[in-house]
């Protein structure tokens, strides 16, 4: 099995194929903090692709209720619980830097999906199980379902005092990942599965799918899903034709995704980063704004890094849930990354004004710098807050955003007040 | 030593004269061992939609070992038996495969379920070089044909896909674009899994190495199966010359290797999960088949000849003079 560089886990890993990277990497930032699970994403997906007879309960875009919701229901802690079964007290990251660029987040010292399932035979490509339908039925079970009982000190109605509430839930949003080392493209026996070289989509060749179903078996995103109209195996396409730039709205310029266009909450932010062919990290470009969130300020991090599929989803955890939660869903950047949110630096603060300013993808920004506006304490820290504008711009180099941190107001003068 | 040497000598005379028997003979290593599958000729119509049928008992079987498939993942299969017939009319081959299986797994209907199948494999051309057994190789496919009991379903009551197939009370307000087959892309793009119009349970495939399996859209191989008391019986039919490119080609005095391979649905088994067997030889033989034991009709007729003679002799013995009523 030739070994590959997962760079979130910060070492070799063994995958089926040898390294093989494409271009650029199609990537996203969801702020959890933000969302208010309007489904709106959701819903957004599913009337352009899964509205068809033989899709009903296919959700390529859904939001759940952590920690008890899921769709498929219990998808990640049975995938956890498959790994800790297979390495015992084992699954733990060494979170000091490694010394070697590109390991951000420490080294992780278990063993991933595609390890598991090597140590256990090599029958398989990945550890998996494959979800029954009844396991997809409830999208949303456990919507808003929070974590603590009622009526004991420290959980329900008392539970909520910073910096970790003891009653607590957050949306965790989620399509596929696209990951550069995609567990259902091994799993293929089929070699029906591919990464594009242009921009790193991960697709299933409708043609040559035979319908084993151990891409869905073996995804630990569980977002391969089978359609039984067609007998074989759908995905999220990641709107290609958007992010091509070929769908007729897009005018030829490179276009968020349905379900990112759509946010209300402004939580999302999807783009392309660069990629370096040898390494297949993402090559330094700090004016990208996805560069800009995961490498640099490293407020947002990889969902479940440790499943070693190198998922290119990154999430600003939420603040305010118990940190070993957040640990193992994250890795251990989390602490990191929540105080930079708690307390952004000038520049986090003016590129998290970029989510949802427009649908074009923003390639690179800038920042024009603006006037102190306020100190306040944070953390017993002061922090100070500058009315800095941010500007994005697409493939093209045409401006398509411009924000200021501090948003205009224009109070109505009193005495028309009342008028309409 | 001069001993020793003479040992070599007649060792390796013994492997020159053995090599050119088979030579002359015709007979290949990889087929010659073991089992011997032979397609002996009938005048009869071959039952081939009634498994069942006391026809198929009558056929001599000979039992195939299956065991794992353990050369490439995804891995699976187990150690068991299957048993093998065939005849040949001149015109086709016909192959019966029976094998035990609690629960016939028809449905493909839900992610979770997965069909029972059987296949039997072929090298595209028959006795030249043997190929690789998983799946062939790019100098040497192999022609599978692939019975599957959803593919019969679908045949035997239509396509069987539908979300009311599963959940018959479902409820869905309605479907927009259902006409337009975009919207299904497997269709779309005529992969054969995502035909509605199946006319054959049986799938004509052709492979040259893993991952490489190729359907053949003509359905020039019929087959029906029938599951009986934990027991499936599946009968495929083909011509014995179809004269398409991968399709093995056989003459009614043949021969050729011939593998097997069944999968059980319960088990989650598809693709390379599966339990397979080794080559065996399949003779295609010119000569009439040995009719088995079948039905003892025999001792029907027999049984009446006996009745008739007894009723005679009664009839007789009731009128001999002397033994008349009193």
């Amino acid at each position: 099995m030739p070994d590959v560089f997962n760079w979130q886990l910060g070492r070799a890993m063994g995958y089926r194929f040898p390294a093989a990277y494409p271009k650029r990497q199609f990537a996203f930032v969801f702020n959890i903090n933000r969302c208010l699970a309007c489904q709106t994403c959701t819903m957004a997906c599913k009337s352009t692709w899964t509205f068809s007879e033989g899709q009903e309960y296919m959700w390529w875009n859904n939001v759940e209720t952590k920690p008890y919701g899921g769709y498929p229901q219990g998808w990640d802690v049975k995938t956890l619980a498959l790994l800790e079964q297979a390495n015992p007290g084992g699954q733990v990251w060494d979170a000091r830097p490694a010394g070697r660029p590109g390991s951000i987040y420490g080294v992780f010292k278990g063993q991933t999906i595609f390890e598991a399932a090597q140590a256990k035979g090599g029958q398989e490509q990945a550890l998996g199980y494959l979800p029954t339908d009844e396991e997809y039925r409830s999208p949303n079970i456990y919507e808003d379902t929070a974590r603590g009982r009622r009526g004991e000190p420290g959980v329900y109605g008392m539970g909520t005092s910073l910096p970790e509430h003891t009653t607590w839930f957050f949306y965790l949003q989620r399509l596929c990942n696209h990951c550069s080392y995609p567990a259902c493209l091994a799993a293929c026996p089929r070699n029906a599965i591919y990464k594009r070289p242009e921009d790193g989509i991960v697709l299933i060749d409708q043609a040559r799918c035979r319908g084993y179903r151990k891409c869905v078996e073996q995804c630990p995103y569980k977002k391969p899903m089978y359609r039984a109209t067609t007998r074989v195996s759908e995905k999220c396409i990641g709107c290609y034709p958007r992010v091509e730039g070929t769908d007729p709205l897009t005018e030829g310029i490179p276009m968020e995704t349905r379900c990112m266009a759509v946010c209300p909450g402004k939580i999302r932010m999807q783009g392309l980063v660069e990629i370096d062919p040898r390494t297949g990290d993402w090559k330094p470009d700090p004016e990208n704004p996805l560069y800009y969130l995961v490498k640099e300020s490293k407020v947002a991090l990889p969902l479940y890094p440790q499943f070693g599929t190198q998922p290119n989803g990154y999430y600003i955890p939420p603040r305010w849930v118990p940190r070993e939660y957040l640990e193992q869903m994250f890795g251990p950047g989390v602490e990191h990354a929540i105080e930079q949110y708690l307390a952004p630096p000038r520049e986090l603060l003016a590129v998290l004004q970029l989510f949802r300013a427009t649908q074009r993808i923003i390639f690179k920004f800038e920042i024009r710098k603006g006037p102190k506006v306020r100190d306040v304490v944070i953390g017993g820290r002061k922090w100070s807050m500058y009315n800095d504008t941010v500007i994005g711009y697409d493939s093209a180099g045409n401006e398509v955003a411009n924000l200021s941190v501090v948003e205009p107001m224009y109070v109505r003068p009193r005495k028309y007040l009342n008028s309409i | 030593m001069n001993r020793v040497g003479g040992k070599t000598v007649a060792v390796m005379a013994l492997a020159v004269g053995l090599a050119g028997v088979l030579t002359l003979s015709g007979t290949r290593m990889a087929a010659s061992q073991g089992t011997v599958l032979t397609a002996a000729k009938t005048d009869r119509v071959v039952p081939v939609t009634e498994p069942w049928s006391s026809f198929w008992n009558r056929v001599p079987k000979v039992s195939i070992p299956l065991s794992a498939q353990q050369v490439t993942p995804p891995m699976g299969g187990h150690r068991w038996t299957l048993e093998a017939r065939a005849v040949q009319d001149g015109e086709r081959l016909y192959i019966e495969l029976e094998w035990a299986d609690p629960t016939p797994n028809r449905s493909v209907a839900a992610p979770q379920l997965f069909t029972d199948a059987a296949a039997i494999e072929f090298p595209s051309v028959a006795a030249t070089s043997v190929p690789a057994l998983c799946m062939g190789d790019p100098n040497a496919t192999v022609n599978i044909w692939q019975w599957k009991a959803a593919w019969q379903a679908d045949v035997h009551r239509g396509f069987q896909g539908g979300v009311r197939h599963r959940y018959p009370n479902a409820d869905v307000d309605g479907y927009p674009f259902h006409e337009d087959p975009a919207f299904s892309p497997g269709r779309y793009v005529d992969n054969p899994f995502s035909a509605t119009d199946r006319t054959s349970p049986v799938d004509n495939l052709v492979a040259g190495g893993f991952g490489t399996l190729t359907a053949d859209p003509a359905p020039v191989v019929q087959g029906w199966g029938a599951w009986r008391d934990g027991t499936w019986r599946v009968v495929f039919s083909r011509p014995l010359a179809v004269g398409r490119e991968g399709n093995v080609e056989l003459g009614p005095d043949d021969w050729t290797d011939v593998a097997f391979a069944v999968w059980d649905g319960a088990a989650d088994e598809r693709d390379g999960m599966k339990s397979v067997s080794s080559f065996v030889a399949l003779d295609v033989s010119p000569k009439p088949m040995p009719w088995g034991p079948g039905f003892p009709y025999w001792p029907a007729p027999f049984f009446v000849f006996l009745a008739l003679w007894a009723g005679f002799a009664w009839m007789v013995i009731g009128h001999l003079p002397g033994k008349g009523r009193t």
